[in-house]
């Protein structure tokens, strides 16, 4: 049982540059899955370490099971963890790998042996337990990584990419067998990603990170739903949410964006009556805009020219331009969708679905102003 | 057309190997003969073999004194160069603090000097500290000179263990000093074998230092020893021959020994 409580934590490396991490507050339940998502260079490793005691806190609190952890070494804070580079001992075998860490707290001969059976046993890994980890394939290594965490049976796990340097179908069995591992330890991990897939799949929730701080935190779905900000709408989702610049003009109660050279009118729920000639931001996810228009729903119609088409198979994925616009649209089509390049096509946005975001790219929703 | 090639690269094998074996097999036969029979015939086979002249050398020449200081001195210089050395080496790769670079920048170029220019000084604190004409005065000497290669050919193999490793030991609940003693230096044992072969060999022949620093016939190495056949109008050359074959094993000993068996153990489970 262990609740993870991240207070503000930051983390300056060089006095005068940019925090890595700033004012990172984050509240991990017992038995929770969190990811911290975010591009390369966004804090979410730093913050991970922070947590490990592998790296020092400038300020704010770490805090395990409601006691503060900053002055405890990293192997007084019970934590096991998983690296990128599964950073195995190369002068070991895959067994005293898995052992080094139970003989360095004293743990009896027949404990460790039968530890390290079970854990060889849940991971497949009996029958590799006397090679060294050259021997080794890149799953299997990263199987003993997981083992030599597993098998000290911690208070909180610590993952940092740990999927990253997997081949693709490797990618997908071990994520699944991370998230049976998880639903069978009920442990509380904290699990570090840049793949959005990963975050979305694995977490109980995630938290999105941008320039060190925390951009947005929730349930997978709800964080894709409903984005916070900009950041979020364009990180989640591939392609990514197209965002376009509008402005809201005096029609429809202030509810109407004019996009480039097309006025798009948009349904009560999903933003609230705007002031005439502000600069906003119109969203729309890829899957939100059709060929045809729907029987349900708000579908406005948009004349579009066709830039791209990039047939996947199962769909289809339309790069278009609205008139007016520089920025391009994205549409996740059918498979049998029948578009050319260069050809002019009416497309429909389900303004039902779409996302309006102020000035500053923070998200409107129907209860602001 | 493939056998042609084989033929070729064989002979120029051949040629190489008698041109790097050649001397070592002439002095081998000269340690078997007389001066006199050197003298008679440059290059001819030891015929009849003076084995005797091993057991004149060691016993009668005072050989063997020279050989337990040799290995005094030798084995416990390249035991405190590569302890030291691999600390210091692991110290500079992995920790970050302030001026770290400009030790390494220092340590490193103390190579620049050539011997000649250091000797004299060297010479006069060894007087004053009472080291002159010891094996411990010779032997700190000795790992004075070869720290900073050492420290150098250790620092470049440590600073590509990935620090993960190092991280991944904390979090098993190793200390620091756990942590090099554990993981790092089994994992540089490649790089470590490298340096206690290269300083080994160097220190075994080492001459310029041991001729000015120790006078004593009871403090003398084995080169010392060697020169001592060497005389100013003649050269006892069969007995130059003899001392330099006793010289020559225990480099190949240490040689076969470190190449062999420990490069090639311990290359295999090293960092990919």
């Amino acid at each position: 049982m262990a609740v993870v409580t991240i207070d503000k934590l930051t983390k300056v490396y060089d006095r005068g540059h940019a925090p890595a991490a700033d004012n990172v507050s984050l509240d991990i339940a017992d038995g929770e899955f969190m990811v911290l998502l975010g591009p390369s260079g966004c804090g979410k490793t730093t913050t991970l370490r922070m947590v490990a005691g592998l790296e020092s806190i400038t300020s704010g609190t770490v805090s395990i099971d409601g006691r503060v952890v900053n002055q405890v070494p990293a192997k007084d804070r019970d934590i096991a963890m998983v690296f990128q580079s599964y950073a195995l001992y190369p002068h070991m075998s895959v067994k005293d790998n898995l052992a080094f860490g139970l003989k360095r707290r004293s743990v009896e001969r027949a404990e460790i042996e039968r530890r390290v059976a079970n854990v060889a046993g849940i991971l497949g890994l009996a029958e590799f337990l006397s090679r060294k980890p050259h021997a080794l394939s890149g799953g299997q290594r990263q199987r003993v990584a997981l083992g030599r965490a597993i098998v000290r049976d911690p208070k909180v796990f610590l993952f940092d990419e740990p999927l990253s340097n997997l081949d693709a179908a490797l990618r997908v069995s071990t994520r699944g067998e991370i998230s049976a591992l998880h639903r069978r330890l009920g442990a509380t991990m904290i699990y570090v990603t840049h793949d959005q897939v990963e975050a979305m799949t694995m977490g109980t929730r995630i938290c999105i990170m941008n320039g060190g701080r925390v951009a947005q935190v929730g349930p997978p779905l709800d964080v894709y739903r409903r984005p916070a900000n900009t950041f979020v709408a364009s990180f989640l989702g591939n392609p990514p949410m197209t965002l376009l610049a509008a402005v809201a003009t005096d029609r429809s109660g202030g509810r109407c964006l004019k996009v480039g050279d097309s006025e798009i009118e948009l349904p009560p729920g999903r933003c609230p009556p705007l002031r005439p000639g502000s600069q906003v931001t119109f969203g729309i996810r890829p899957e939100h805009v059709a060929q045809s228009a729907a029987a349900n729903g708000a579908m406005i119609p948009v004349e579009a020219e066709i830039v791209r088409v990039e047939p996947l198979g199962a769909e289809t994925i339309v790069i278009a331009r609205l008139p007016g616009v520089e920025k391009l649209v994205f549409a996740r089509l059918p498979g049998d969708a029948a578009f050319a390049m260069g050809e002019r096509r009416q497309l429909f946005l389900d303004c039902g679905m779409a996302h309006v975001f102020d000035g500053d790219g923070g998200a409107l929703g129907a209860g602001d102003t | 057309m493939a056998i042609v090639r084989r033929s070729l690269l064989l002979i120029a094998l051949a040629l190489y190997t008698s041109f790097a074996a050649g001397p070592f097999v002439w002095a081998a036969m000269m340690s078997l003969r007389t001066t006199t029979e050197i003298h008679r015939n440059h290059f001819a086979f030891p015929n009849p073999a003076h084995w005797d002249k091993f057991s004149d050398a060691w016993f009668k020449s005072n050989y063997a004194v020279y050989f337990a200081n040799s290995v005094q001195v030798v084995v416990v210089a390249v035991l405190i160069l590569t302890v030291v050395g691999a600390m210091a080496a692991h110290c500079l790769a992995r920790y970050k603090f302030r001026f770290n670079r400009v030790i390494y920048f220092i340590l490193f170029s103390t190579i620049i000097f050539p011997p000649q220019i250091t000797i004299i000084s060297l010479f006069q604190i060894l007087v004053q500290y009472g080291l002159y004409n010891s094996k411990l005065g010779l032997t700190l000497v000795y790992v004075a000179i070869q720290l900073p290669l050492t420290i150098y050919i250790l620092e470049s193999f440590f600073a590509r263990i990935p620090a993960d490793l190092f991280d991944a030991a904390r979090m098993d609940g190793y200390s620091d000093w756990e942590i090099f003693w554990r993981v790092a230096l089994p994992i540089a044992l490649p790089a470590v074998a490298t340096t206690v072969i290269l300083n080994f060999i160097l220190l075994w022949n080492e001459f310029l230092y041991a001729v000015v620093l120790i006078t004593e016939e009871a403090n003398r190495t084995l080169p010392l020893g060697i020169q001592r056949f060497l005389g100013d109008t003649q050269e006892d050359v069969g007995m130059i021959a003899t001392g330099l074959m006793i010289a020559i094993i225990p480099v190949i000993v240490v040689y076969a020994f470190f190449s062999e068996r420990l490069i090639q153990g311990m290359t295999a489970g090293a960092v990919k």
